[in-house]
Parts: structure tokens; C-alpha cells; sequence
């Protein structure tokens, strides 16, 4: 990950993170809030990797804890976890397929809603298992709607990596 | 078997094989390494940082520091909300539309109840006097003496316009008989036609074959009340020579020979004359008859039993 990319990360994320507690922080369906920041973690994670996605999303969670003055790295914490979850399938078998983003994004709902769930639930504060439930299908049919055309972007300023890595002749053994 | 050659075998431990130099950390498990360490030494901190703003929420140095970033990116909302605004009026627009849609049928559906209970309502208020006076009707000046009423709900009313009858729920069982006179809040109504037990058949004055001797109260001319053409009530066989007033009430003038008595006794409201009016050829007034009691809409009435035996 080049300099470049990582700025154009680190703003990526800053303004995902703002738009998630300014904008879809607002917007409910169904008791289901839209994550645009975790959707967009998870389109970085994908193209850039593990480390990128850990890094980008314990970052991104510190903003966002930061902004609702809510209880500082509950959010950093699933949030890197998510990152690099998903940026370990995307190095071994997720880059490059179709449907990696979808399944990233489904998958990485219902974990870091579950997470949040148990995290709020270990410090004691309010964790509302049903509502969480409900709100899952709802929650990732929202993510889902958003997964392309944020992928799309993401794909568009970051492109993909390993290009320049790969080997570009190849040699002959023996 | 040859015995093994321990000689041949520690010449071969002792010999000096050169070894290859240990080869450095291959750079994929490198990299799985610091990725690792990476990663842990993140969730490290997050702990780290959940425990602090845990433990003191509302003091210490990352409260502050908190408080001062939370500063920082509040012009970063404030400009993200501001982008965002006209979507989210727009959002706000079609949901509020699409809420008052819903709302809008509920409160149709609402509406048209209330209306419904208010007509309903509305239609028992107008009755209400009559309803009332009927109450009190034995208290009335008007109420003859030697009667009795028996109150009664009117359970079907005239079906159409050829019949001139209703239905009242009470019978025989709460002495009603046949020929009774019965009367409403207003005034006369007609009289028993037919009796059953619980229920009887009231003939109203509107029947063509209904006819009640009656007089003019102011003026004390006799006649008799009966339906004229067209349906109204009309005081016939009033001589010409008779004096009649628009607005003089009519009443049943009751029993004129003792050896014939009338199944209406003196005194009961009919109705006020509308009109009169006389020609040439016609033997009698033309007197039309207002009633009082509404003969269109009976709600209940009175059935006047009498208390002495009659003949």
C-alpha cells in the first residue's frame, strides 16, 4: 500500500465515519440503521488487505467513538476485527470474485451487530438482544443496497493491488 | 547378516558436512507475523482505551481528549448534515407522504364512524322531547282521565308507502287491546288494529280507512279526520257555514253518544289546520290537517289502556 493510497484511505474512511454519524445514523427501516462506514471498511479490506482493513478500521471506530462521545475503542475493537477479517479473505480467497463484497458485507453484519451485542454486553450497559435480532435482516438487506456502489468507489480510488507484484515472465525450472 | 559397522557409522556422524546458513524468516510467515502483531497490538490498545474511558467517564486525560476531538469533528457533521439536508428532506417528504396516505385512509375510515354515530346520535336527540313527553305523558294536561299508558317501543315502521302500520313491542301480556287509542310525545297517532301477545299492530291515521271524530278547539267545530287525496290529513264534513282558522288545534272530540262511544276520548292533540278552503261544488270545508306527531318516524309510543271497565 502506497502513501497515496493510504491518504486516499484515511480520507475515505474519515468521511464514511462522519456520514455514518451524520447522515445514516438517522435513516431507519424496518429498526434497521444503514452502515455505510462498515460497508465501506469492508470494500478497503477487501482491496488492500488485512492489515489495511485492521489498521483502517480501529482508525475509523475511533472517529466514530470519538464523534457520539460514546465510550472510547468499543467501536475500534470490532471494527479491527471486522477489518482484518475480512481483509484475510480477501488475500486468500474473496479478491477477484463476483460475489466477495456481497458475502463480505453480509457476513460482517450480523458478526459486528452480534459483536457490538456482546461487547455492550460484557461492560454492562443496555444490549438489547431482540431488537438486535429484528433489525438483522433489515440491516443487511441496507448494507447490501449500499455494497456495490460503494465498492464501485472504493474500487475506483483504490485500485486493486498486486498487479505490480506479480510476476511478469516466467521462468523455466530445470 | 553382517554385524553393523560401528566404525563406518561414526565416520559418518563425525565427518565435517558443510551446513547450509539457517535461512532468514521466509517472507510470507514475515509478513503473517507483523500482520499478526499488528492486529493484536490493535486490539491491545482498543481494550486498552474501552477499559480508561470505562473506568472514568467522566474525568482524565481521554476524557479530555475525547472532548477536544469531539470538538474538532463537529464542523465535519455540522458541513455532512448540511450536504445531506435536501435528501433528507426529500426522504422526509415521501415518507410523511407515504405515512399520510395511510393516515389519511384511517382517518376516512374514522370519520365516516363518527358520522355515522352522529346521525344516529342526532336522530335520537331529535326524538328526545317526544321521547320525553312521552315519559310524561299521564302529566300532561291533555292526558285523558281513566287511561293508563303502556309505553312501547315502535319495532318496525311503515315499509313502503302503501302501508300505514307499525309494529309496537308490547302486546296483550301488558294489556294493550285491540282499538286502543295510541298516541306519541306529539299527539295522536291512531289506534290497536291487532294484538298479539307481546307485540301489536297500530293503525295510524294516515290509513285510508282511519277516521277520528274531532273538533276545533278554539272554535268548538265538529268534524271528522281523515286522509284526503294525496296522503294528508283533512277535517271533514265541516259545514260551510262553520268558521275555521289556520293554526286552531284539533282534537279527538271522543264519545257524542253514549250509547255509541268512540274509541277516542276527548281532548287528544291531532294537529293544527294548514289550510281551508271552500268551493261550490263541495258540500263541506276543505280543512287540511297538520299532525302533530310525526307519523313518518315513530321512534315509541303510548298505548292509552283504560282504568274503569268500558262498555
Amino acid at each position: 500500500m502506497t502513501l497515496g493510497d493510504g491518504v486516499k484511505a484515511a480520507v475515505l474512511l474519515f468521511a464514511a465515519a462522519i456520514a455514518q454519524g451524520s447522515i445514516f445514523s438517522e435513516i431507519h427501516v424496518f429498526g434497521a440503521v444503514p452502515d455505510f462506514l462498515l460497508v465501506t471498511l469492508v470494500a478497503l479490506a477487501l482491496l488492500r488487505g488485512s492489515v489495511a482493513g485492521a489498521v483502517g478500521g480501529f482508525c475509523a471506530g475511533l472517529v466514530v467513538d470519538t464523534a457520539s462521545l460514546g465510550t472510547l475503542g468499543l467501536t475500534s475493537l470490532v471494527l479491527t476485527l471486522a477489518g482484518y477479517w475480512i481483509g484475510r479473505y480477501g488475500e486468500t480467497t474473496g479478491r477477484d470474485r463476483a460475489h466477495a463484497p456481497f458475502l463480505s458485507v453480509a457476513v460482517v453484519t450480523v458478526l459486528y451487530e452480534l459483536g457490538l451485542l456482546v461487547v455492550h454486553f460484557v461492560l454492562g450497559e443496555s444490549a438489547p438482544a431482540g431488537a438486535v435480532v429484528r433489525s438483522l435482516v433489515p440491516a443487511i438487506l441496507l448494507n447490501l443496497i449500499l455494497t456495490a456502489p460503494v465498492y464501485a468507489l472504493t474500487r475506483r480510488l483504490l485500485r486493486p493491488a498486486g498487479r505490480e507484484g506479480l510476476t511478469a515472465e516466467v521462468q523455466l525450472l530445470g | 547378516m553382517a554385524p553393523p559397522s560401528r566404525s563406518s557409522r561414526a565416520a559418518v556422524l563425525a565427518s565435517s558436512v558443510q551446513r547450509s546458513k539457517p535461512t532468514p524468516y521466509p517472507s510470507k510467515a514475515r509478513s503473517a507475523l507483523i500482520r499478526r502483531t499488528i492486529v493484536v497490538l490493535l486490539v491491545l490498545v482498543a481494550l486498552t482505551l474501552i477499559t480508561i474511558s470505562f473506568r472514568s467517564p467522566t474525568a482524565g486525560a481521554l476524557h479530555d481528549v475525547q472532548g477536544a476531538g469531539s470538538t474538532a469533528l463537529r464542523p465535519f457533521q455540522i458541513a455532512a448534515t448540511r450536504v445531506a439536508q435536501p435528501f433528507r428532506d426529500a426522504y422526509d417528504y415521501v415518507h410523511s407522504l407515504a405515512n399520510a396516505k395511510a393516515e389519511n385512509k384511517r382517518l376516512k375510515k374514522q370519520n365516516q364512524a363518527l358520522r355515522d354515530s352522529v346521525f344516529v346520535a342526532m336522530s335520537k336527540l331529535s326524538n328526545y322531547p317526544d321521547l320525553v313527553k312521552l315519559l310524561h305523558l299521564e302529566q300532561l294536561s291533555t292526558f285523558p282521565k281513566d287511561f293508563r299508558a303502556v309505553n312501547a317501543e315502535v319495532i318496525t315502521t311503515p315499509g313502503s308507502a302503501f302501508a300505514h302500520t307499525v309494529t309496537i313491542a308490547a302486546g296483550s301480556s301488558s294489556g294493550v287491546r285491540i282499538n286502543a287509542p295510541v298516541v306519541s310525545g306529539g299527539g295522536l297517532v291512531g289506534h290497536v288494529s291487532n294484538v298479539f301477545p307481546d307485540e301489536a299492530i297500530v293503525t295510524l291515521l294516515s290509513d285510508t280507512d282511519s277516521f277520528v271524530a274531532a273538533r276545533d278547539l278554539s272554535t268548538g267545530v265538529r268534524g271528522g279526520v281523515r286522509t284526503g287525496t294525496g296522503g294528508t290529513l283533512i277535517l271533514d264534513q265541516v259545514p260551510k257555514q262553520d268558521v275555521v282558522r289556520s293554526g286552531d288545534a284539533i282534537v279527538t272530540d271522543g264519545t257524542r253518544n253514549a250509547r255509541y262511544p268512540d274509541i277516542y276520548p276527548y281532548g287528544i292533540p291531532i294537529g293544527r289546520v294548514s289550510s281551508f278552503g271552500v268551493t261550490d261544488t263541495a258540500a263541506f270545508l276543505q280543512v287540511q290537517v297538520q299532525p302533530f306527531a310525526n307519523l313518518g318516524s315513530l321512534e315509541a309510543v303510548g298505548v292509552l289502556i283504560p282504568t274503569k271497565h268500558r262498555r
